[in-house]
């Protein structure tokens, strides 16, 4: 019991380092049609909730069919038609990209068990990781609905807008980066791609040169991280772990590089 | 596959309208009258609504500047839309064609996009006593130049010295040296339209042909830099200012500038601004970005080339006299022969 408390005691502060960074990061998008619902998350937790059970539900009967029938008697292509149905997915995507990530990691780990015909007993450990990374998505929407409720959530937008700041900037591209790993694990690396060729020619381009003059080696390391370390790792080959790994340690630069260019700021002469 | 898809790139900066829209800015300088840059403290205090259409700055430094500007000005209401240089002045035109103009103010990065909009009729005069305030062969009559950038061959010290640079950018094809470049870059494709305009389509396909098989491809030109220093190529082709930020960063790194003369390879390109609406606002707003302080807070942090009389440049860069830009672009007092760092 104590132990369960503590893994959920630390998952809990981990989601909310989590918002936190979102947070200052200034702003939320989103692709596509997104409902008004991803703007008042508390009056929908409900109906949240009941969804992912839903999907939960949904997704044993699969399994159960497998287990049952066999694997050409599984349509696993459904696993995705039910993700993509429900609205909790838009609340998700809208307000922890990295859970958003980890849910099409279960469901593919799930779909692509069964397709290899792997051993029931694989299968289930695949959906008892997807059945993880919905509810901890859950809980992550609610704690978001109550940042939301205090005004501290930026509202959805269905544009984005530009970053003005170079640590907003910083912000920005790591928040693209966390969206870089969602489409890497929505199996879509082409668009995975895109996303960082866009994030370092109109973000990263723009601050590189005020980095330079702090930090050389900084700068020539997120270059190569850019060119050459992350669209090697999205060959479509690469697990999405790797790829998060990826990702997380360009983070790490760039936090370092938002530090570096608030105190250069700092020293930096007023233009008047 | 790559040629065809830079090639394809060149295609599309055709038909973004750079090639007339060059033409275009070539063909306006007006009769010189000198004067030198004023202070903010003789400009008087902007009011009203103000909307400004921004083509990504230099990361936050643009931003700096407008924020002191409405510091210094609390009943101006100015609003900013930020974006891609080139989609910005696409929209410009195309709301422009639709009856709907927003933007009182286009300032880009990139003199090509604001071309584009001076090309389709819908820059305002600008009055001569803002204009003089401009470098001789940079005052316009319906835009202003605001900071430059020059063309520049960055070169690895440790491989080279100077002497064994080409100083003809169209020798460079034929020379034995390895390069570096970012076909992706905007700066580089207004490169390659100043080229065609020099030099003719053929030559420009050909020396594009030529560069390109022993071409390395970088994303941006500050990597293209890195890659100069680290010797991975003998050359690149940059702005100027990539160098002198990454010495600021590394004092002992080993690269160095070299220029062309009198071509594509050492053209001075600029950041410009058009008013676009009618009334004082508009070009008083611009007369900020020409004052003494704006524009050295510009060379100082940005390392950008202040085209107004009487401003310093930045540290590190020879003197705009030592260098030869282009004929049709070249400043009338431009003298002297390429000079390296």
């Amino acid at each position: 019991m104590q132990a369960k408390y503590s893994v959920q005691k630390r998952r809990g502060l981990g989601l909310a380092i989590g918002f936190v960074t979102l947070l200052a990061a200034g702003q939320v998008f989103a692709n596509g049609a997104i409902g008004d619902h991803v703007n008042e998350l508390k009056a929908h937790i409900g109906s949240y909730t009941e969804e992912v059970s839903w999907l939960v539900g949904k997704y044993g009967e699969v399994v159960d069919s497998y287990e049952k029938k066999g694997q050409k008697a599984t349509d696993t292509n459904v696993m995705v038609e039910y993700w993509e149905e429900v609205d909790f997915h838009s609340a998700i995507e809208t307000n922890y990209v990295p859970v958003y990530a980890n849910i099409w990691q279960g469901i593919f780990g799930v779909k692509q068990a069964i397709e290899a015909g792997a051993p029931i007993a694989k299968v289930r450990e695949e959906q008892a990781k997807l059945n993880q990374a919905l509810w901890q998505g859950l809980g992550a929407v609610k704690l978001a609905s109550q940042f939301q409720e205090k005004g501290l959530l930026a509202k959805v937008q269905t544009t984005e807008t530009e970053p003005t700041t170079m640590p907003e900037t910083l912000d920005d591209i790591k928040h693209r980066l966390d969206r870089v790993v969602a489409k890497y694990a929505e199996k879509l690396p082409e668009a995975a791609t895109n996303i960082v060729h866009d994030t370092y020619l109109h973000r990263f381009e723009g601050v590189e040169g005020a980095l330079i003059e702090q930090d050389a080696a900084l700068v020539e390391d997120l270059e190569k991280d850019f060119n050459v370390t992350l669209p090697q790792a999205l060959d479509g080959k690469t697990s999405v772990d790797d790829v998060r790994k990826v990702v997380e340690a360009m983070q790490a630069k760039l936090d370092k590089a938002k530090s570096l260019l608030l105190e250069a700021e700092k020293k930096r002469k007023d233009v008047f | 596959m790559q040629r065809r898809a830079f090639m394809h790139g060149l295609a599309a900066v055709g038909a973004l309208g750079c090639l007339p829209a060059a033409r275009a800015l070539a063909a306006s300088p007006t009769a010189t009258s000198i004067g030198n840059a004023i202070s903010v403290d003789q400009l008087p205090k902007l009011e009203g609504d103000l909307t400004l259409y921004l083509g990504r700055g230099e990361g936050g430094l643009y931003e700096n500047v407008l924020e002191a500007i409405k510091k210094r000005n609390p009943k101006l209401n100015l609003k900013i839309r930020r974006g891609v240089t080139a989609a910005l002045a696409n929209t410009i035109v195309a709301e422009a064609k639709a009856g709907v103009r927003r933007a009182d103010v286009f300032w880009a990065v990139d003199s090509g996009a604001v071309g584009v909009v001076a090309d389709a009729g819908l820059a305002r005069p600008l009055p001569a006593a803002l204009t003089d305030q401009l470098k001789p062969g940079f005052q316009y009559s319906h835009w202003a130049p605001v900071t430059g950038r020059i063309r520049t061959l960055p070169y690895n010290t440790d491989r080279l010295n100077a002497d064994q640079i080409p100083d003809s950018i169209m020798a460079l094809a034929d020379s034995n040296l390895s390069i570096g470049w970012a076909p992706a870059y905007a700066a580089f494709q207004s490169f390659v339209t100043a080229m065609r305009l020099l030099e003719g389509d053929k030559a420009t396909g050909d020396w594009l042909r030529a560069v390109s098989q022993r071409a390395k491809t970088y994303a941006g030109e500050l990597g293209v830099v890195m890659g100069v220093e680290r010797g991975e190529v003998d050359v690149g082709l940059a702005n100027h200012y990539y160098t002198l930020r990454l010495k600021s960063g590394k004092p002992d790194a080993s690269v160095d500038l070299a220029f062309t003369k009198n071509d594509a390879g050492c053209l001075v390109n600029a950041g410009g601004v058009v008013a676009l609406s009618e009334g004082d606002l508009p070009t008083n707003f611009i007369r900020y970005l020409l004052t003494r302080e704006v524009q050295s807070y510009l060379a100082s942090e940005a390392f950008e080339i202040p085209l107004v009389n009487g401003v310093q440049p930045p540290a590190g860069l020879v003197p705009l006299s030592s260098i030869s830009p282009p004929r049709w672009t070249s400043p009338s007092w431009l003298t002297c022969a390429r000079r390296s760092i």
